[in-house]
């Protein structure tokens, strides 16, 4: 564990298992893998202050995202609106068990994680304070990356936005605009994210 | 020149991308502390029976409706393929467009791609190797996409709620299409496009 492995120098291509030398990259630089052409590292400009501020803006959404009603109709003088929260429950009601966990999976649990894991991480790696759980968080953070579907819900909603339209009067709520700021704040922590330098430096701090 | 890791002894960490040694089949990584192997284990089994599942899934999905409208009493059910005709008639086409892509084009395409991959990595001298990575990337990108019908019926499940004016419904075909999108995207994680390069015995491209 505490040895220093000679192959600090190299590195493998995550798609064709080449070995390249590592390169040190400074911030803004990208290293291409010769075979076949996939970005093996980019080296990202003030990566964790800006991983922070936007893991705190996306929590700050994340409350009205998904109590406060998204899209709302009117036909004839009656009035109905939902939340996400409100169109899990529905699919419940109806008896569609398997489809509302993976709604409540993937537009709930796993943003939820997905930004307090990187709001800890920043966190503790601005103020130096490197614990072995963070390795469990950033863990996790990987893990879940693939299963995140905020963008896809956000398309589902402008497509029934589009449905809706042919049958009433439609109006947009405060959720809708939470839920949007929400996906922004989710988008940009994967841009501004650089995890080849923070997982370099938690090894820096705990295996030496 | 290609010079692969596993050829000496090197495995690379899925998690944090660190190269370990490799003393045996499962290594726990020096720095993350995640358990992996030097390729996914069974990868080709996987793969195949996580994409026949989703085959089979596809076709309930595509029999049963997805939702049922109730209108002044009257009830319309309609399956994924109805919903695109009907934005056809009511001239829609962006909304069908996307509609049709999401729910019909990249499933559909995931399933054949995953299995031309599976063949690929299957037969003694694989082709197009570039090309072949390449549309792997476009597969484990392209996945959640597909989800887009199933967000869709319960969002208009939940807002359209007035009663004998208005009202929709979800059924049945909505379980099966996202156990469908489900079992695609399970499929191209247990794919390791690396055991196509294997085949190429380290040399000179």
């Amino acid at each position: 564990m505490s040895s220093v492995s000679p192959y600090q120098d190299l590195i493998a291509c995550l798609h064709c298992d080449n070995l390249c030398k590592y390169q040190h990259l400074s911030p803004g630089q990208k290293a291409i893998c010769p075979n076949c052409g996939s970005v093996l590292l980019y080296r990202k400009v003030n990566s964790i202050e800006r991983t922070l501020a936007i893991a705190l803006a996306g929590l700050l959404f994340f409350i009205p995202a998904i109590t406060m009603p998204l899209v709302g109709i009117s036909v004839a003088g009656q009035y109905s609106d939902a939340s996400l929260l409100a169109c899990i429950s529905i699919l419940i009601d109806d008896g569609f068990p398997v489809s509302a966990t993976l709604l409540f999976m993937f537009t709930l649990i796993v943003p939820f994680i997905k930004l307090s894991a990187a709001g800890y991480l920043s966190i503790s790696l601005k103020y130096n304070k490197v614990t072995p759980n963070l390795l469990m968080f950033f863990r996790s953070y990987k893990v879940l990356d693939n299963w995140a579907m905020l963008h896809v819900f956000f398309l589902g909603v402008v497509v029934s936005l589009y449905k809706l339209l042919s049958l009433a009067q439609v109006s947009i709520g405060i959720g809708l605009v939470s839920f949007a700021l929400l996906l922004l704040c989710t988008t940009l922590i994967s841009v501004t994210m650089d995890e080849h330098f923070i997982w370099q430096t938690m090894e820096d701090k705990l295996v030496r | 020149m290609y010079v692969s890791a596993k050829s000496i002894g090197l495995g690379i960490c899925p998690c944090c991308k660190k190269i370990n040694n490799m003393w045996s089949d499962k290594e726990q990584c020096e720095r993350c502390g995640a358990t992996f192997s030097i390729r996914k284990p069974y990868t080709l089994q996987y793969t195949l029976a996580w994409t026949l599942a989703a085959l089979i899934m596809f076709i309930p999905a595509n029999m049963l409706p997805m939702m049922v409208v109730y209108t002044m009493g009257n009830d319309t059910r309609s399956t994924i393929m109805e919903g695109v005709t009907i934005f056809m008639q009511s001239g829609m086409y962006p909304v069908a467009f996307v509609i049709f892509i999401a729910s019909f084009v990249i499933p559909v395409g995931k399933i054949l791609c995953l299995l031309i991959l599976v063949t690929q990595a299957r037969s003694a001298k694989p082709k197009n190797l570039k090309l072949m990575t390449k549309l792997y990337s476009i597969v484990e990108v392209l996945g959640p996409w597909s989800m887009l019908d199933v967000f869709v019926v319960a969002i208009m499940a939940a807002v359209v709620n007035l009663g004998f004016i208005s009202s929709v419904e979800a059924a049945g075909g909505i379980t099966f299409f996202g156990l469908t999108v489900i079992f695609t995207m399970f499929a191209s994680a247990s794919f390791d496009v690396r055991l196509l390069w294997d085949k190429t015995d380290n040399n000179f491209e």
